[in-house]
């Protein structure tokens, strides 16, 4: 059942596992780049909106032009979706209905053009599920050109978003206006959207954008290493997820959706991290109160330092 | 005009006026995306519900009470929070659908059924499950509403004067998830947001007093179902997008009277302030 190394390189080797490879390593880099920020500044829901509005691009470009419209009609629909958001979740009270009200009603134009297709049903999965493992050789070139762009909006703004995502008041008094880098965040995760819609889904681009961070929060507390830490994560449990689905139509004789297992692989992990740090977190508060046996309770309360000193004196 | 037709008239009735309700609690709650995660999230409890060949509701239910258990779980985990919980249960539960759905290719129900809903369907068993749920909505805002309203807009306030907070976020979140999975089979697992969020939403924008909100979204809401099932059918359009649409378009109107009122208040002050 588990490969042995010379047989993973193998697997890997063939042309099609190469480019769904690729394709899952771009996608992963650039969604943990671009996630830091979307946690950081709690975009998770925005994000959210972002898929299901590029969709109807998704949509209208399958009709128009078939397989090859469906890259640039996502792409027109992400930009205009990203100015679109951008504007609804700065008006503060009730964005949060807001945006629920945009991301439904852009995913409804999409059901609703597709619905007035033949073949309405295998169509609708395609879109909304990608297609893994038959992504063609043009399909992986768009796919690092759009997520190489992405990456690159993010890095090259990179401190400035830091600045703006910790301290949004001495941002602005810093003379920064706020505007075109919340633009620049949100393009550049509607184009990691655009990118992994064929291959990986519509919706499930969205676990590269938050979960490998989430990880990463709580596995360190460093700013500076919640991106690598992410990135590693996101690319190793992409692996694991593509062999994983290799391994269970060869050997198992089932044919799981790919990027299902990818993006189950990533919560599973989540959770099993999740789990250890809490736990992790009860033992070191147990150790810290057990010294003192009657005020115990309050010292937990007070926290960490306060115990520290009392066990050095 | 047949009886399904009848059927699905009567379902998005029921469903409009529950919508209103509960949807007014989500909005002013702000627990949009608590709800969104939540919809996505019963959509592998729709697949195993066809793969076991039980009741879609049934499925539904259990996966939104394991699902709320985990979101609150990892929402009190320090540096994690409300929104990667809502994150991770909406991905992780789109992918847990879509693995289950390869896994048994030959399934009998379709997976648009379940994602967006086919209110022509519809059966007595789901319009009597939606109007016990709309029923209890009521009973519980007739017991508690005034407790529910304080909490939502002051939950500081609410606690400092003696409440349980958690009580009543329990309750709210308990009303949403039965919300979401009666909604189901109308409006399928990523629609159902559309109709619960978009009537109360316009509501909020057209009038200022929150006894009204209600009323005035139930009505939004009925009216965004029947119009919504009418469109589809004259048009052969889906229905759950159809409903859709026309909560969104009630939203985009009652955004424009907002600012229209908003320009005059403005203009009628400056006014004032001109003759003075």
């Amino acid at each position: 059942m588990f490969p042995s190394f010379p047989e993973i390189v193998q697997i890997l080797s063939l042309p099609f596992m190469t480019r769904s490879l690729v394709t899952v390593v771009v996608l992963a880099v650039a969604g943990a780049l671009i996630g830091v920020f979307v946690n950081l500044r709690n975009l998770e829901f925005i994000s959210d909106g972002l898929a299901h509005s590029v969709f109807p691009g998704l949509v209208v470009g399958y009709v128009v032009a078939g397989t090859d419209g469906v890259f640039l009609g996502a792409l027109i629909a992400a930009l205009v979706a990203s100015v679109l958001l951008t504007v609804v979740s700065r008006r503060g009270v009730g964005s949060d209905a807001g945006i629920a009200v945009v991301l439904a009603s852009m995913f409804s134009i999409g059901i609703v053009i597709v619905s007035r297709q033949s073949g309405y049903v295998s169509q609708l999965e395609d879109l909304l599920f990608g297609r893994l493992l038959t992504v063609t050789d043009s399909q992986v070139r768009q796919i690092v050109v759009v997520g190489v762009i992405a990456t690159l909006l993010v890095v090259a703004t990179w401190r400035a978003q830091l600045f703006r995502a910790f301290d949004p008041q001495g941002f602005r008094a810093a003379g920064y206006r706020e505007l075109p880098y919340d633009v620049v965040l949100n393009v550049a995760v509607a184009l990691v959207v655009v990118a992994g819609s064929q291959a990986i889904g519509n919706l499930l681009v969205l676990a590269l954008l938050i979960v490998p961070v989430a990880v990463a929060r709580l596995i360190t507390t460093h700013v500076a290493w919640v991106a690598p830490v992410a990135a590693v994560v996101s690319v190793l449990c992409g692996g694991v997820g593509l062999l994983v689905g290799y391994q269970a139509s060869v050997v198992g004789g089932v044919s799981p959706s790919p990027s299902a297992v990818v993006v189950l692989v990533m919560i599973v992990v989540y959770l099993l991290v999740l789990v250890a740090y809490v736990l992790g977190r009860q033992v070191r508060l147990w150790r810290l109160s057990r010294p003192a046996a009657g005020p115990g309770l309050t010292e937990r309360a007070e926290g960490r330092s306060d115990a520290q000193g009392r066990s050095a004196a | 005009m047949s009886s399904f037709y009848w059927l699905a008239i009567v379902e998005s009735i029921v469903l409009g006026l529950l919508c209103g309700v509960v949807g007014t609690i989500v909005v002013l709650r702000r627990r949009a995306f608590f709800t969104v995660a939540l919809t996505h999230a019963t959509f592998p409890g729709g697949v195993v519900a066809a793969i076991g060949g039980f009741s879609v509701l049934l499925g539904a239910g259990v996966f939104s009470v394991v699902l709320v258990t985990v979101m609150t779980a990892i929402s009190r985990v320090r540096r994690q929070g409300a929104q990667v919980a809502s994150g991770v249960v909406l991905t992780g539960g789109f992918a847990l659908g879509m693995l289950l759905q390869s896994l048994w290719p030959s399934l009998p129900v379709q997976v648009d059924t379940l994602l967006v809903g086919s209110i022509l369907t519809v059966t007595w068993g789901d319009i009597l499950a939606a109007a016990v749920v709309l029923v209890v909505a009521l009973l519980v805002l007739l017991v508690a509403g005034k407790e529910l309203l304080f909490s939502s807009f002051d939950p500081w306030g609410f606690r400092a004067a003696g409440y349980r907070e958690h009580v009543m976020d329990g309750v709210a979140l308990t009303l949403i998830a039965a919300t979401v999975v009666v909604a189901m089979p109308a409006v399928g697992s990523i629609l159902a947001i559309a109709l619960i969020v978009g009537p109360a939403a316009s509501a909020g924008m057209l009038v200022r007093r929150v006894d009204r909100i209600i009323p005035v979204a139930c009505l939004l809401g009925v009216l965004s179902g029947v119009l919504g099932l009418v469109a589809s059918l004259a048009w052969d359009i889906a229905a759950g997008g159809a409903i859709s649409l026309v909560a969104a378009l009630f939203f985009v109107l009652a955004s424009a009277v907002r600012s229209l009122r908003k320009g005059r208040t403005t203009a009628q002050a400056l006014r004032t302030s001109a003759e003075h």
